[in-house]
């Protein structure tokens, strides 16, 4: 019996060990991985290196030239040799912490006689527009590239004081100099040529300045003089989509009732133009009239033109006030282009807009930068002082839409800035913008777009890299990939020259990678610091785990004893 | 026995059929604390509604119980109150038989312990007389019967009472040592509700001892009879399931009722630890806790196991316990089978130190539970944080009081090795 009661309490002991090691067991066992799976942050896999390539933005844009050579500018054995194709490439590192560098190439192709036959024709008489105009017919060039055409300095399809002259499509023609006439060779023909084609493709396609302005999100450039900053600051910002609103503004109905055909004027003049730059944007038009819309300013009445003054000055203020009444379509985040026609009321009228120096300005109208444009019509020409009120006035719509273009086509970035010396212009066709410049404002709108999409990308790579709190769904990992993939693909559609492909998968990048960043799954944890988790865990685990820590010491020091007794009892 | 048992059968059964015909009944049925998202009488009603429509009675996530409790009551529906006192007094008379065979067991091995002389001599206070343990089975079916949990519960027609009458009657199939109905019973019951499972262990431990095979995972006649077990058990559950699936012509089954118990998706209020907590749980976390109070309920299977080898009956109770005040849609009905058992080890309530405490805790959290409920509902005075208070304190106490039940169970059991007298004979 007294074995027996020896033997039952280790047995006991023992029973309350194994009781206690198995629940140890289940815990750390189960427990752990169990924790481990079912708390962690879902990421899923993001191509991480293929942004980080892209974070360094080696862009190189190709644009193609061909060059036909006319009648009497080659000799018909020099007309032989000239090289097919020639490929000339300029590197410009535009900053170096970004490691962004652009890389023109400009691939030049030499025509010997293809089309020189008609050209020949127009050599020797016919007008230059005639002449564009006709060889156009000939060959349509793609999107991106140039056709130059050289004629022979004695021609008279140029006037005498122009050396180049650029047309309504992507054609150009180019006088070659007097210098080089005599004797000269093929070589110094072409080293002549090259320079006079490249401020051609400045003026037509791109040029240093340019696209380093379309980067100005993603490089800090130096400010620069007055009118550059101002000049930079004007376009919209690229957008998949723009609204155009035109407002009416009357702030005088009883005196007078005006009547604008918006509708036909804006199939009839704007339209053209927007049907023109549809692969660029998507534009919804929309139109209104506000009634009792006073501008925020008092015009001063000037005696010695007899009319009221608007000053340079004061118009800043006018927009603010009249901004507020402004309906606008919020169904869309796309940026909105206000054009607003103010008649002013019978009493302050006429209205005229002064410039800094004091000057009318002839249309009587300003735009401001990334807003839109105000143009005022004065109407008190069109009744004498006994008429009856309130007077009915057709407003002419061909006046107002030609202002209303105008400042359209600064404000969405077609540029206007001078041409270089001894070039002529051709005037824009029936659409209201060249080939050529809709070519100049894809190549800038691809390059902005890709340099956008890239800056998205790679902070969200970042941000996604350091926090480690938020959330990748799948959705998201797709978005990220099909931008990086738009990425790629725009970049090498911009090497190959094909810019209208580049410019739509730099569009489907942007949104991509905007859709991504945006996305707000990602910030379902994102506030979720590691001691609120300890917060969640600690009083749940804690007290229970207490008990099962104390009994696993004590059945390690009791087994340390029972080692120490057995070694005592050896001895 | 036969005649005071009968009696208290007459007793129960109209106290039952006069709150039936009283208006209480519809008040009880709606009760949050008596019945639960599983167990709702309007839940059945629905199902059949819909199963006679000729559409799952599992659409539209309403019904939760078994299908084949849904074609029982096919049938039955027209008596259904008839169908629900049955089944009570089922219970109680499983309950009568079991614990009348399980004393008898207890005597013979008192009587074997005390001609071996194993007992120190200050042990005699806990051997027990025939005369106390001739009442005990009585005691219990009372308990049962006359329990205002269990009255509540068959007024409210809540489907509890019949997964009791099943535990009950696997557990009288159990002490009585056939294994072949205790599998059956056993299947059926994890078949209504996942966690009868773990009263396997017990089972195994129970009838491996009645048939005298050592508990020893080295001996090859343990592990045959384990295989032979859970062939059993598995077979009928299989067969049940299968059963089911043919009945119903889908498995839509599977996922509204085990998934129903096990994803918690419902988080009405009930006498439970679940709807409170998960009600707050951050979406990230609900899976991982989720996880973890399941596992909770399984989780001492093993540890009491090995503690209390040698007292599988005991170890029925406790698990009975544990499940009824862990699992994830208790109700009062369930709470009400593992009381009935109290009568059976009360030779150790005068150990038992905190008794009043708790006897007082419950008392005072079943009053309180209408009471603020009405608070927090109707009144709007009160909150959430009023009716969990409420129980908590009512889960601590019974756990509070099943720690303590098993502490001095064991410490009896061990001081001396007590078995107990058997200087009378049983009669």
């Amino acid at each position: 019996a007294a074995a027996d009661a020896a033997v039952m309490p280790s047995l006991k002991t023992l029973r309350g060990q194994l009781a206690a090691l198995s629940i140890a067991a289940v815990v750390i066992l189960i427990g752990v991985p169990l924790w481990w799976r079912t708390t962690e942050t879902y990421r899923a896999w993001l191509p991480v290196s293929q942004i980080q390539e892209l974070a360094n933005l080696q862009l190189q844009l190709s644009a193609d030239v061909e060059v036909v050579f006319a009648r009497g500018t080659v000799t018909p054995e020099q007309q032989k040799k000239v090289p097919l194709t020639l490929t000339q490439d300029d590197e410009h590192v535009v900053d170096g912490d970004l490691r962004t560098t652009i890389c023109d190439l400009m691939v030049t192709k030499y025509e010997g006689c293809k089309v020189s036959n008609v050209l020949n024709s127009f050599v020797s008489r016919g007008h230059s527009v005639e002449a564009d105009l006709s060889l156009h017919t000939l060959s349509e060039s793609p999107c991106g590239s140039l056709v130059v055409y050289v004629i022979p300095e004695s021609s008279s399809l140029l006037p005498e004081d122009v050396d180049v002259y650029v047309g309504q499509r992507r054609t150009a023609l180019l006088r070659i100099g007097a210098q080089t006439r005599v004797g000269r060779t093929l070589e110094q023909l072409l080293s002549h040529l090259e320079p006079r084609v490249k401020q051609v493709l400045q003026v037509m396609s791109f040029s240093h300045t340019d696209i380093t302005a379309a980067l100005s999100d993603r490089v800090r450039l130096s400010p620069g003089n007055k009118e550059s900053i101002a000049d930079s600051m004007r376009a919209f910002k690229s957008s998949p989509g723009y609204e155009i609103t035109f407002s009416l503004l009357n702030p005088d109905p009883k005196s007078h009732r005006l009547h604008w055909d918006i509708e036909g004027a804006v199939q009839t003049y704007i339209q053209p133009l927007l049907r023109k730059l549809a692969p660029l944007a998507n534009f919804s038009i929309d139109s209104q009239t506000l009634y009792y819309a006073m501008l925020g300013v008092n015009p001063r009445f000037d005696s010695s033109r007899s009319a009221y003054t608007l000053n340079s000055d004061s118009l800043a203020h006018v927009i603010n006030p009249v901004e507020a009444r402004l309906g606008s379509n919020a169904a869309s985040s796309n940026p909105v282009l206000n054009f607003l026609l103010y008649v002013p009321d019978a009493h302050h009228s006429p209205l005229h807009i002064n410039d800094h120096k004091k000057q009318e300005v002839p249309s009587n109208a300003f735009h401001s930068p990334r807003w839109g444009g105000i143009m005022v019509y004065n109407v008190n020409d069109f009744y004498g002082p006994e008429a009856a009120f309130p007077v009915d006035i057709n407003i002419d719509m061909a006046k107002v839409m030609g202002v209303f273009l105008a400042q359209l086509r600064l404000l969405l970035g077609v540029q206007s800035s001078a041409p270089p010396p001894r070039f002529l212009v051709a005037p824009c066709s029936s659409a209201g913008i060249a080939d050529w410049e809709l070519d100049r404002l894809m190549w800038s709108r691809s390059v902005e777009n890709i340099a956008t999409a890239t800056t998205t990308i790679t902070s969200l790579a970042q941000l996604l890299d350091q926090i480690g709190n938020i959330v990748i769904n799948d959705n998201i990992a797709q978005q990220v990939s099909s931008a990086v993939t738009s990425l790629q693909l725009a970049v090498a559609e911009l090497e190959s020259g094909n810019l209208r492909f580049a410019l739509q998968y730099s569009k489907e990048a942007i949104l991509a990678s905007e859709r991504a960043f945006f996305d707000p799954s990602l910030l379902h944890l994102l506030y979720f610091p590691d001691d609120q988790k300890f917060a969640i865990y600690i009083p749940l685990f804690l007290p229970m785990c207490v008990p099962i820590l104390l009994s696993l010491l004590k059945i390690v020091s009791d087994a340390r004893q029972r080692r120490r007794e057995k070694h005592a009892k050896a001895d | 026995m036969a005649a005071p048992l009968t009696l208290l059968l007459i007793l129960a059964v109209t106290i039952r059929a006069a709150l039936y015909r009283s208006s209480l009944a519809d008040l009880i049925a709606e009760r949050v604390e008596v019945v639960s998202p599983l167990t709702a009488w309007k839940r059945v009603v629905e199902g059949l509604a819909l199963l006679d429509l000729g559409v799952s009675p599992y659409a539209g996530d309403v019904f939760h119980e078994t299908p084949l409790i849904i074609y029982l009551f096919h049938f039955l529906v027209d008596y259904a109150e008839i169908t629900f006192m049955v089944t009570d007094v089922i219970t109680a008379v499983a309950l009568y038989l079991a614990v009348k065979d399980y004393n008898k067991q207890v005597f013979r091995k008192q009587k074997y312990a005390l001609e071996a002389e194993r007992y120190p001599l200050d042990c005699l206070e806990l051997i027990r007389s025939p005369k106390e343990m001739y009442y005990i089975p009585l005691k219990v079916a009372m308990f049962y019967l006359l329990n205002p949990f269990t009255i509540l519960s068959c007024v409210a027609k809540s489907t509890c009472g019949l997964n009791n009458a099943v535990i009950a009657l696997f557990i009288l199939t159990t002490i009585k040592g056939n294994v072949l109905l205790s599998a059956i019973f056993l299947s059926l019951a994890t078949y209504q509700s996942i966690y009868p499972l773990t009263l396997c262990a017990p089972a195994l431990l129970y009838l491996t001892q009645r048939q005298y095979i050592p508990v020893n995972f080295r001996r090859f006649s343990f592990w045959w009879f384990v295989a032979q077990y859970a062939f059993m058990y598995l077979g009928s559950l299989f067969v049940m399931i299968c059963l089911s699936f043919f009945l119903l012509g889908s498995w839509d089954y599977l996922p509204s009722v085990y998934g129903f118990i096990l994803s918690v998706p419902d988080l009405t209020p009930n006498i439970g630890l679940f709807w409170y907590f998960f009600a707050e749980m951050f979406e990230h976390f609900r899976l991982f806790f989720l996880c973890v109070f399941q596992i909770n309920i399984f989780f001492y299977t093993i540890p009491l196991s090995i503690k209390l080898k040698e007292h599988p009956v005991f170890l029925i109770f406790m698990q009975l316990a544990v499940i009824s005040i862990f699992k994830s849609y208790p109700t009062v009905g369930d709470i009400a089978l593992y009381l009935a058992f109290l009568p059976v080890w009360s030779h150790l309530h005068r150990f038992l130190r905190n008794i009043f405490l708790v006897s007082c805790v419950l008392l005072a959290c079943s009053a309180l539970f209408p009471v603020l409920w009405h608070l927090w509902i109707y009144a709007g005075s009160a909150n959430s944080n009023f009716y969990y208070a409420i129980t908590l304190l009512f889960n601590v106490a019974q756990v509070g009081r099943t720690v303590t039940e098993t502490k001095v169970h064991l410490a009896a059991s061990v001081s001396g090795f007590v078995y107990r007298s058997c200087c009378l004979t049983v009669t």
